[in-house]
């Protein structure tokens, strides 16, 4: 049997995900990143590997993704997380043509093929506006934990338009709103809209096609769940898997690599990716 | 025959000229400002220069002289300077760091500059117009505007002969003699027309041969990087239109060429990706940028840069003679709205030129500071993608404002484009293959 | 042909007080939704969009079309914002949004060469709808002693191209016709800004708003008509004067502020002049209704008409002329306000502050967006700013 990994490194978790040839994923493990990336990096491998119990010769490829793709020091090579998402998103959800990723740094909008392959994307990160940024500010402000945001905001009936399209001002103008009697969930459920529009406005730009799959930390947030899908006027695929999606759809990419060294008559040798760099 | 002497001396050669005339240049205004002489402030989109070289006087490009402080790492101090004095930092950064040069008394990185006696603007970017206005506070500098009308709207281009045509090139034509009179009183000399047409048969010289070298890049490989190269061909194009150093350089930088293509001398990497680029280059991590795609293989054949900020010259055309003034007033008014056209509706460009340089992808980079060429680019890539359905990118940052200027951010994105690029390609090898069996 | 220069669109404010009367016009400039232009069409008009800052309006209308000024607009630009990039003014995209939205339906568009991001927004509304999109080349030269030909032969085209939208002729004297019902329509709004400036204490800021903006989205017969009815009534009214600070504000000829933040500066100020959609009232004095119409129309646009941070003039430095505005306003302070990314507007206010701290007049910078809702924090400076005045 062959094995191949992908380790996501993202900047608040890295995930490590582990497949066997036939795609089946045997080992997954999370943590929290922190200051040393490269240890985040392989100490997320190892707990992987014990998950599925494999030992670490077993592993023909290491694919490294995320933004500290070039950290996964004892991998073969790298690819972008937007690559990784696309792919990923379609191997958990087969049908999906668009992937929203919203993170705690970023936002992403990718459209992708039915074989995974992106076709274009689109990533919102010069502001936070759009982004989990924003609602951590948001939840800040109000003093409510990260992952009560989504039942609060849910119990709401009359939501606040929040026009504030800068996360540093998100604060005062909760606050205003405080201070002017409106309720906690019906702010909260504005903040949500808010972000829900703006992801939109950037899926709107590589084209919004269903299945749309939503990825990310902020996806487990089932207020925003529902402020997208009234949005987008569409249901989303959403998953627990989707946490890993990035590291999944590099796995994949790494069983590529090895499928294509097992056959190399056929196949060109796949240049996916630039070398590991020190 | 050449010989490995000819080609060592060839090849390259066109960098070499352009940066030493870049020198000269530099030189010459700061002798002229040494000597408290007249120069005047032009930009690259209907310089007349051809006017102002027949009276002699030395020309600054401050587009030119501001791209140049992003290149040598200072634009952010003199970004501080203007924005200190009162200007957004949402406003274009060739502006400021040119206020910025000036409140420093003309200091500049690679000389001294002469303050204007003049300025020269055309419509052909708003922001000209602020500009010029800038320094008739500043300095008192008489500026002579020059109304340019350009495309209406696309696929509707007036053609000579039209009467509508003939309506615009007339009023190009009353105030090019204006601006003539306006010299006349400036520098106390007489208009020469005989050396007005010296100037003007030396322009056609450059306007021929840059046409030309446009032309020769879409040889495979390429023959030169549109956008690290092409900015050396552009300060000679501009600063020097109209003389005879101009014309020898455009001439010889086409015998340069047409040698590299008999040969089929590329540029120093190996081409795997033709890329076509739409924007103004990032000029604080200029060479970096351009590694980010050469590291991929990919080289820039062609850009929409080459095109306006030639002042649409790249189309070639050539002055009659015989009729200077009318002439000038024909040329300018079809390429400075060639230029315009080239920011506004460079999808249609695109769409001409795609094919025959086998353009891979674009790549587009719109910038903080210019709204007159990003504006359009978004909604430009999207009918490009419709019509043609070329992969491309789309990377915002800034021509001079390195605060915007995320190169992480960008190589995530550029991978990302390459790594789609590679596997279209390896798709379209695995059809080929499976058609052939 | 139907003719639809009786058609009305506004009936919402006759035979009501002046207060409920002055109710309607605000509803119908504060709406997102420009009802008005809707009914137009549905009696069958069609409609040219013309974007800020002047257009000379007589010609579409002698053509028997609306002419609306498209301002921009208080909503999100859900479809439009895929179409721009970042770093540019709202007013570009809100407006796009007008017509991608269906909110409005245009027969054409034109667009003005004030500035970049206007002059490219022909070109990508041109790539998104299918009537013609094109921009109306006025001239940044107006010195130049061939501006006035140029510029006449520029609406002659500017003639034809409505000819073939609008299915008709356009005859000297429909011009004549309209240029004299737009002279009404100007005279009017002299009259509406005397009051401001004379008696402001007789109209709220956010009224005087209304009224004008009304002139860009409802036929101009009945605008005229609308303003001939209430001014009158506005003269007779009975308000005191009281001792509040006069402002004028500068920055309004293109992306509108909000409304909500005219009315704040209504509340804390006497808002004596200012040049918000200052191109409905562009040209300072009537044009002749005698000779060739277009040739006086463009003269009128050489000669006789106001100034911007996007018009270039020699003999009208912007400075000098809103120094002159101040004065002739007899105001206490001014207000420089630029939309945000607002290229020309951003530039000009460094230009303005110099000027007036030369001349030792009060000022305040500030920048706004369309679309921003929560402006406590400007109100709050501007509260301290009139106090500081009023205690200076």
């Amino acid at each position: 049997m062959s094995y191949a990994a992908g380790v996501d490194v993202g900047s608040t978790q890295t995930k490590a995900v582990v497949i066997d040839e036939h795609r089946n994923i045997v080992g997954r493990s999370l943590l929290d990143t922190g200051a040393n990336v490269v240890k985040a990096a392989e100490s997320a491998f190892v707990a992987a590997l014990a998950q599925g119990d494999i030992d670490e010769e077993e592993v023909e490829y290491v694919i490294g993704t995320g933004y500290g793709r070039y950290r996964v020091t004892f991998g073969n090579s790298q690819i972008t997380e937007i690559s990784c998402h696309g792919r990923g998103a379609v191997h958990l959800f087969p049908e999906t043509r668009t992937v929203v990723d919203m993170g705690g740094q970023d936002t992403k909008a990718i459209s992708v093929n039915a074989d995974g392959e992106v076709t274009d994307f689109c990533m919102n990160d010069k502001c936070a506006a759009g982004t989990g940024r924003f609602l951590g500010a948001a939840a800040a402000a109000l003093d409510i934990p990260i992952d009560q945001l989504g039942p609060v905001s849910l119990k709401s009936s009359k939501p606040i338009k929040i026009t504030t399209t800068c996360t540093v001002f998100a604060e005062s103008e909760v606050l205003a709103w405080i201070g002017k009697g409106k309720k906690i969930e019906d702010i909260l459920w504005g903040v949500h809209k808010s972000i829900a529009s703006r992801s939109a406005g950037l899926m709107r730009r590589v084209g919004i096609d269903s299945e749309i799959t939503f990825s990310g930390g902020v996806s487990r947030n089932n207020g925003m769940v529902k402020a997208l899908e009234e949005r987008l006027e569409q249901p989303l695929n959403i998953s627990e898997e989707c946490h890993y999606m990035g590291a999944v759809g590099a796995a994949l990419f790494a069983l590529d690599h090895v499928e294509a060294g097992r056959a190399p008559a056929i196949k060109t040798p796949a240049t996916m990716t630039t070398e590991a760099r020190s | 025959m050449k010989t490995l002497e000819d080609r060592q001396e060839l090849v390259g050669r066109g960098n070499r000229e352009g940066a030493a005339l870049f020198r000269d240049w530099f030189a010459e205004l700061e002798q002229t400002a040494q000597d408290g002489g007249q120069a005047a402030y032009v930009f690259v989109m209907g310089s007349t220069n051809e006017i102002l070289k027949t009276f002699d006087i030395p020309v600054v490009f401050p587009e030119i002289t501001s791209l140049q402080t992003a290149v040598r790492r200072m634009a952010h101090e003199l970004l501080d300077e203007a924005e200190d004095y009162g200007y957004s930092p949402d406003i274009c950064g060739y502006v400021k760091a040119d206020v910025a040069v000036q409140l420093r008394g003309g200091k500049h990185p690679m000389g001294q500059l002469p303050t204007p006696s003049l300025s020269v603007v055309t419509n052909a970017c708003n922001t000209y117009i602020k500009w010029g206005e800038i320094w008739e506070r500043m300095y008192e500098t008489p500026m002579f505007t020059i109304d340019v009308p350009g495309t209406r709207q696309a696929g509707t281009q007036s053609a000579p002969g039209s009467s509508d045509f003939e309506a615009d090139r007339r009023y190009v034509e009353t105030q090019l003699g204006e601006l003539i009179s306006l010299c006349e009183k400036i520098t106390g000399t007489s208009f020469d027309i005989d050396k007005f047409r010296e100037v003007l048969g030396h322009a056609n010289t450059m306007s021929r041969c840059w046409n030309r070298v446009l032309e020769l890049n879409a040889a495979q490989p390429s023959l030169f990087n549109a956008v690290t190269d092409g900015t050396i061909f552009l300060g000679v194009a501009n600063a020097f239109r109209g003389t005879a150093e101009g014309a020898r350089y455009f001439e010889r930088l086409v015998e340069e060429l047409e040698y590299k293509a008999a040969n089929g001398i590329g540029q120093t990497i190996e081409e795997k990706y033709r890329l076509l680029f739409v924007g103004v280059p990032c000029y604080p991590i200029f060479r970096r940028f351009n590694e980010l795609f050469s590291e991929w293989g990919g080289t820039f054949v062609n850009s929409t840069y080459l095109w306006f900020a030639s002042g649409g010259t790249n189309r070639g055309y050539e002055y009659d003679l015989s009729d200077p003034i009318a002439g000038l007033a024909e040329g300018m008014l079809l390429s400075v709205r060639d230029a315009m056209d080239s920011m506004f509706h460079q999808d249609l460009a695109i769409a001409d030129m795609a094919k025959d340089f086998n353009v891979d992808g674009v790549i587009y980079h719109p910038i903080k500071s210019c709204r007159t060429v990003s504006t359009g680019l978004a909604d430009g890539r999207r009918q490009m993608t419709e019509d043609l359905g070329i992969p491309s990118l789309f990377i915002e940052s800034d021509m001079m404002d390195r605060r915007v200027v995320s190169e992480a951010q960008m190589k995530n994105r550029i991978d990302a484009f390459f790594e789609g690029l590679v596997t279209r390609r390896q798709h379209a090898a695995a059809a080929t293959r499976e058609s052939q069996e | 042909m139907m003719t639809t220069t009786t058609t009305r669109v506004f009936d919402e404010w006759r035979d009501k007080s002046l207060d409920d009367a002055l109710l309607e016009c605000r509803d119908q400039v504060e709406s997102p939704d420009f009802e008005t232009v809707q009914r137009w069409r549905d009696a069958g008009g069609k409609v040219a969009g013309h974007f800020q800052v002047y257009f000379p309006e007589e010609i579409v209308h002698a053509a028997g079309m609306l002419p609306f000024k498209v301002r921009g607009a208080p909503l999100e630009p859900d479809h439009a914002d895929s179409h721009f990039g970042s770093y540019l003014c709202s007013i570009i995209k809100t407006s796009m949004e007008l017509a991608l939205s269906g909110r409005v339906e245009l027969d054409m568009f034109i667009s003005h060469p004030i500035c970049d991001a206007a002059r490219n927004l022909a070109a990508i509304w041109d790539r998104n709808f299918d009537y013609p999109c094109q921009i109306l080349y006025l001239p940044q030269n107006p010195n130049s002693s061939g501006s006035v030909e140029y510029l006449f032969r520029e609406y002659d085209r500017m003639r034809r191209v409505t000819e073939e939208v609008a299915g008709c002729e356009i005859t000297p004297s429909a011009l004549a016709n309209s240029i004299a019902v737009f002279n009404t329509n100007r005279q009017l709004l002299r009259e509406l800004y005397e009051i401001k400036r004379e008696t402001p204490w007789l109209i709220a800021a956010e009224d005087a708003y209304a009224l004008v903006s009304l002139a860009g989205m409802m036929p101009r017969e009945e605008h005229n008509e609308l303003l001939a009815t209430l001014l009158p009534k506005i003269r007779e009214r009975t308000n005191k004067a009281e001792d509040r600070v006069r402002i004028v504000f500068e920055g309004g000829f293109c992306e509108q502020p909000p409304f909500d933040l005219v009315r704040m500066l209504g509340r804390t100020s006497y808002l004596v002049d200012d040049d918000l959609q200052i191109g409905l009232r562009w040209l300072t004095e009537d044009v002749s209704v005698d000779g060739d119409p277009l040739e006086n129309l463009a003269e009128a646009y050489i000669e006789k008409s106001s100034y911007s941070a996007v018009q270039h003039d020699l003999r009208k430095p912007k400075e000098t002329m809103l120094i002159n505005r101040i004065r002739a306003a007899r105001a206490d302070a001014a207000i420089l306000a630029a939309a945000k990314m607002c290229e020309p507007g951003l530039e000009e206010q460094v230009t303005y502050t110099h000027a007036l701290d030369a001349e030792k007049i009060a000022y305040f910078v500030s920048e706004f967006e369309e679309n921003m809702s929560s402006f406590d924090s400007l109100e709050l400076q501007v509260e301290t700013f009139v106090e500081h005045l009023l205690f200076a």
